[in-house]
């Protein structure tokens, strides 16, 4: 198959297991790493019939390669966790709107990251690195033996409190400095719980937040209308509408999703 | 001439792919692939006479071999269609098709006379009479046959524009639905809509769809899509538009030989948006190897 516009065959460079059921996986596409931006996403095929999105977790501009991170959850995610270095894949990509950050500029940010949700905010605090924006990393974790995407600067949390703080992502945010966070954005990315704690969080704070909205996919580009999240509605007498997380998000504004 | 286009009626189309309705949205998002002028046409988002934001998530259940949707005619409505996508439509540089779905026989009536109003932006009204995912209206009508000769009856008296009719295969005999359709005065028939199903997650033993039932699609479909155009083709005078799992110029030439003038791809874009440029070129060389025009096909299946 030609390569079409976004849509790419790709070849799978690196391949690592961050845990038993967790891989990171390096691959290789000039014109996603060079346009992605955090908050994206990538669809990758397999065998199945539909392909899998992912977070982008990373890119590469010099050696034309992103990143993701698979958590086996499926038969799907099984297969791609276990691709072998050197396989050639169907990608599409980017896809979807990621954090804006032209609309950021000039803000401090705090990422805030749980589960699977580690592989996109990992892209948007090397985003932040890059580009000399001030940020704070919170992580929250199940458990010591699920903490991943960490190092020494990241505020980590964990619910058995094995490793880190013990508690939620809450109990991190908590532990920045009021004078940072008054200045900041908070940027969320992990199940839903998570994310809604998250923002009510920065709405208590003073401070606006976005997240990003997860559903079932199939195209990922816009056409199939089936991976809806349902947001306020504007003035039109209506009581919500639906939106797709896969074009007009996947990151939405707290305040307009209906949780 | 080119050895890929064909004729649905009066409608001429310069390939036999059309975009099939509810899987290109109004093509803005497809011609971030490529340029739509390669299709024969384009079939609009199933449109209702007000806005609907469609059934709750989850809306989608992969299967072995093809998915279901339980989308529920998500779409603007036909009033913000006119004023903000038919004429984008219409830059695409192949056919509009404007598919219309109802709740009552008013409400396609009531559509109709409205889009009548842009005639000259449109080359085919397709009515769905189909979808399995509403509560009334489409299949409810589509699958019972005085019904839809009625239906179709009123729209033709109310319209010029070529009526195509986009068919349920949930019903025991399709051959007495697109007789039904001929018989109220249809241009066209399109079939097959999606095929009713259900997914269980057998740890929640709950459906996988929140509205428990959902359409299938994609390639598991095709034989019944082939069987039910090959009795149609014999018994219609009207020509029969081939929708239903395609994924390759094999499959295209497999509908045109059971009977088909033209063909919808709907799932196929799903799993790969450019799958019509692929399918295109490899039709054109299909037909400049084996030195045919592609419309010489259609119909000329041999029963054992």
């Amino acid at each position: 198959m030609a390569d079409y516009k976004k849509e790419y065959e790709a070849v799978i460079v690196k391949r690592e297991m961050l845990n038993d059921d967790t891989a990171y996986i390096t691959v290789k596409c000039p014109d996603i790493a060079n346009s992605a931006m955090p908050g994206q996403f990538v669809n990758i095929s397999c065998s199945k019939f539909l392909k899998r999105p992912f977070g982008i977790a990373d890119v590469d501009t010099v050696n034309g390669t992103f990143n993701i991170g698979v958590k086996v959850v499926g038969k799907g995610t099984k297969e791609i966790a276990a691709f072998d270095e050197g396989k050639v894949v169907t990608v599409l990509g980017p896809l979807g709107n990621g954090f804006d950050f032209e609309a950021l500029r000039g803000k401090k940010l705090i990422l805030v990251a749980g589960g699977t949700g580690v592989f996109p905010i990992h892209f948007a605090s090397s985003y932040c690195k890059a580009n000399n924006i001030e940020y704070k990393l919170v992580q929250g974790f199940r458990n010591a033996s699920q903490v991943i995407m960490s190092d020494d600067d990241v505020i980590l949390t964990t619910d058995a409190g094995d490793a880190g703080i013990h508690g939620n992502c809450c109990n991190g945010l908590d532990t920045i400095d009021e004078e940072f966070v008054k200045e900041a954005v908070l940027c969320c990315v992990g199940p839903l719980p998570m994310m809604r704690a998250c923002g009510n969080w920065a709405t208590s704070k003073g401070i606006k937040s976005f997240v990003s909205m997860e559903q079932r996919m199939a195209c990922g580009v816009g056409i199939c209308l089936v991976c809806v999240c349902k947001v306020k509605a504007e003035a039109n007498g209506e009581e919500f509408k639906h939106v797709r997380c896969c074009k007009e998000g996947p990151v939405f504004p707290f305040e307009e999703v209906i949780w | 001439m080119n050895r890929i286009s064909c004729k649905v009626g009066e409608v001429e189309l310069n390939s036999p792919i059309i975009l099939a309705s509810g899987t290109c949205n109004f093509g803005h998002e497809l011609s971030e692939f490529y340029d739509l002028s390669i299709l024969g046409g384009i079939s609009s988002k199933g449109l209702t006479v007000k806005p609907r934001q469609g059934n709750p998530g989850v809306r989608v259940a992969e299967t072995a071999c093809g998915m279901l949707n339980s989308v529920g005619l998500q779409n603007p409505g036909v009033d913000y269609f006119i004023e903000n996508d038919l004429d984008y439509m219409n830059t695409l540089g192949c056919k509009v098709i404007v598919n219309v779905a109802g709740h009552s026989f008013e409400d396609y009536i009531e559509m109709v006379r409205k889009l009548n109003k842009y005639a000259d932006k449109i080359d085919a009204l397709e009515i769905n009479l189909s979808c399995p995912n509403v509560k009334a209206g489409c299949m409810s009508v589509g699958s019972d046959a005085s019904q839809v000769k009625e239906i179709v009856s009123l729209m033709r008296k109310e319209t010029k524009l070529p009526l195509w009719i986009k068919l349920t295969p949930n019903v025991t005999d399709i051959k007495e639905i697109a007789l039904a359709a001929q018989e109220g005065g249809a241009d066209a028939v399109v079939m097959i809509n999606t095929l009713l199903g259900m997914v269980i997650d057998i740890k929640t033993r709950r459906p996988i769809l929140r509205n428990n039932t959902g359409g299938y699609s994609g390639p598991a479909v095709k034989p019944v899509a082939i069987r039910m155009v090959a009795e149609c083709s014999n018994v219609l005078n009207i020509p029969i538009i081939g929708c239903g799992g395609i994924m390759s110029y094999e499959d295209v030439v497999e509908f045109m030989i059971a009977g088909a003038s033209a063909v919808e791809i709907g799932t196929g874009s799903l799993v790969h948006p450019a799958l019509p440029v692929e399918i295109t070129a490899d039709l054109e060389k299909y037909c400049e190897d084996n030195d045919i025009n592609l419309s010489d096909l259609t119909g000329t299946l041999q029963l054992w």
